[in-house]
């Protein structure tokens, strides 16, 4: 358990490195019990990079990374999950040919996966884990609104859907920390702020986030601080109100144009 | 579906409690299996009832690998380990031979402990590549080793494991015991949270490995007990030949594991079975247009795999939903499938 102000996660010096792409470089910050941090930057700024050295997809070329006491850099993904790090990816990941609640079962390995010989058998053990997980989901896809979609297959559900049930995913492993890669990419306004209320609601339940986003609205209306990435580096961190105010931050995503920036800030495209 | 599958290898079957339906094919397939020495006493048919017993260890333990997304050509390779293992055991040390089964089935587990975990890095093209060499390797060494393993001749006068044997009857019983062992353990094992694991790796590796499952090691695993199951093929196969040699345990040989699998479609125990029962009385069938049965093996190959990517398994299932009526739900299905 992390104890006092002791930081959630805590990321120090990551960087990460494809040859001469300095793809990330020293970035620092930390997470808190029930904080949703944001990350925003223009298109190859290394947000997702970022998420990947911390997940283990990659292993970072330098920097330290702390997750609830433990140090973890470079750890696989299965032993962060083991340790309540989860993340989504960006590309909307389901397995399309089973269903909504098979999806769900899959992720809830953890929960339901006995030993060896138990899961053989199917013991008594593996039985109670089996339903003690049943329950969960059902109350997850409760919770998530995809009830109604239980017994869909998951390429046959609207994109949204599907986005959502990338979270279910996630959250059948019961994370602490969950990590999300962008996920109302593609969606409408609507669809937008269903997702914001539902992390809001992950948020409640006392889980922490990791948010990217290119989406300003939806970050700011979102977010506790917000981590602007530009070029593999920081160029600010701070509440949203604080980066948005950022002169840095407004010149690299509106260039000199001042005078647009309050007006165009409220739902940044960077990168175009 | 998923863009980081490595394979194609077509989705899991669902998860479905065994219905009443099945239960019934599985009695009269029960009686049929118990009956057909009776019935064919005598007869050839006999041997090859026994020799798909034999083959279906082999298909059902290769899918235990192939399930995790790795297309292995060196599986006859490690029967053949399990092979030499008891028979030289038994012929050479004069160990009795549940011993020398015991031993046919670790020292091919050994093996894949050992070079599991290096072949299993490499995905796709490359494993099948790789594992196509490798089983060459182990033929090549069946070869050279002449000391132990007899060379290009093999080892022959192979006694049968114990003398009542010699009857084909019991041979036909004993491999039909350990064929439902086996592939009753491999379809437990895929029906567990562990196959659950298994199927979702192939069907997304890296999400799958973010929900907590150890996938390389489940992989490795699963590779060494597919090894280890494979040596009870070696073992009794080779005694009931009584003749071993390496001809039997090259890359062409792994192939026709994998063909059983493809013919079965890849994803089902019973399909794998089913492509066994082909291949093995296909050949047997045509033996007297020998030049024309590769012409078969290839025409029929092509046309399952080109037609059915669910393979003979998803012919059943075609066939039993249009008996049913249930082919407007397979035809939504298909359609969904061609919006996406
Ligand atoms: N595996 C890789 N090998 C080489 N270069 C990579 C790799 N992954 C990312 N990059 C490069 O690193 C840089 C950062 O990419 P990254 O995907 O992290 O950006 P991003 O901020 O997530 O962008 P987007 O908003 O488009 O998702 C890019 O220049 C990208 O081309
Ligand atoms: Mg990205």
């Amino acid at each position: 358990m992390s104890t006092g102000g002791a930081p959630l996660l805590a990321v120090e010096g990551l960087s990460m490195t494809f040859g001469a792409l300095k793809a990330v470089q020293d970035l620092s910050f930390t997470v808190h019990d029930g904080e949703i941090l944001g990350i925003i930057g223009p298109n190859g700024a290394g947000k997702t990079t970022a998420v990947n050295a911390i997940s283990g997809t990659f292993k970072p070329t330098a920097g330290r990374v702390t997750f609830d006491g433990h140090l973890v850099t470079g750890f696989a993904p299965h032993r962060l999950a083991e340790l309540g790090l989860v993340r989504t990816y960006q590309a909307t990941t389901v397995y399309g040919t089973q269903t909504v609640r098979e999806n769900c079962r899959r992720g809830a390995f953890l929960h339901l996966y006995p030993g060896f010989f138990d899961a053989l058998i199917s013991s008594a053990k593996a039985r109670a884990m089996r339903a003690a997980v049943e329950k969960e989901i059902d109350r997850l896809l409760d919770w998530l609104g995809l009830a109604q979609f239980a017994d869909t297959e998951a390429r046959n559900l609207p994109y949204g859907v599907q986005k959502t049930l990338g979270m279910a995913i996630a959250m059948a492993a019961r994370p602490r920390l969950i990590m999300l890669d962008e996920p109302v990419a593609g969606l409408s306004a609507e669809e937008t702020d269903h997702v914001r209320d539902t992390i809001k609601r992950i948020r409640a339940s006392g889980i922490s986030a990791i948010v990217i986003d290119h989406n300003m609205r939806f970050i700011s209306g979102l977010c506790d601080r917000v981590l602007v990435i530009h070029h593999g580096q920081e160029l600010a961190i701070g509440t949203p109100a604080e980066v948005m105010s950022h002169p840095d931050v407004i010149e690299a995503y509106l260039g000199k144009g001042h005078a647009a920036a309050t007006a165009k800030a409220n739902h940044a495209a960077p990168g175009h | 579906m998923s863009p980081q599958a490595p394979l194609s290898l077509g989705a899991a079957p669902p998860r479905t409690m065994p219905g009443a339906g099945l239960l019934a094919i599985s009695a009269l397939a029960g009686a049929v299996l118990l009956a057909w020495p009776i019935v064919f006493q005598g007869s050839f048919l006999v041997y090859i009832a026994t020799l798909v017993m034999q083959f279906s260890i082999g298909a059902c333990s290769l899918q235990l690998i192939i399930r995790t997304g790795h297309i292995s050509m060196s599986h006859q390779a490690f029967v053949g380990i399990g092979g030499y293992t008891s028979v030289i055991l038994v012929m050479k040390a004069g160990w009795a031979w549940h011993f020398a089964l015991l031993a046919a089935i670790a020292a091919p587990a050994l093996a894949g402990a050992v070079i599991g975990p290096i072949l299993l890095r490499l995905t796709g093209k490359y494993f099948v590549l790789v594992t196509f060499l490798f089983g060459e390797i182990v033929r090549l060494v069946f070869i050279d080793w002449q000391s132990m393993t007899g060379g290009s001749n093999g080892i022959f006068e192979i006694p049968k494991p114990y003398p009542w044997m010699n009857d084909p009857t019991a041979y036909y019983y004993v491999s039909l015991g350990f064929a439902v062992a086996c592939v009753g353990f491999c379809i437990r094992l895929m029906r567990s949270e562990i196959g659950r694991a298994i199927d979702a790796m192939r069907e997304g590796p890296n999400l799958t490995e973010c929900a907590g499952v150890p996938v390389f090691r489940i992989k490795v695993v699963m590779f060494i007990i597919a090894c280890g199951l494979s040596g009870v093929m070696g073992s009794l196969n080779a005694h009931m030949n009584n003749v071993i040699t390496p001809g039997n345990y090259g890359p062409m040989e792994s192939l026709n594991l994998v063909v059983m699998n493809v013919l079965g479609g890849m994803t089902n125990m019973a399909g794998a079975i089913i492509g066994a029962v082909f291949l093995i009385a296909l050949p047997e069938l045509l033996r007297g247009y020998v030049e024309w049965q590769r012409v078969f093996y290839g025409i029929i190959l092509i046309v399952v795999m080109a037609s059915m990517p669910g393979g003979m398994v998803e012919l059943l299932a075609r066939l039993r939903s249009r008996l049913t009526g249930r082919e407007a739900h397979l035809a939504s299905a298909v359609a969904a499938e061609g919006r996406t």
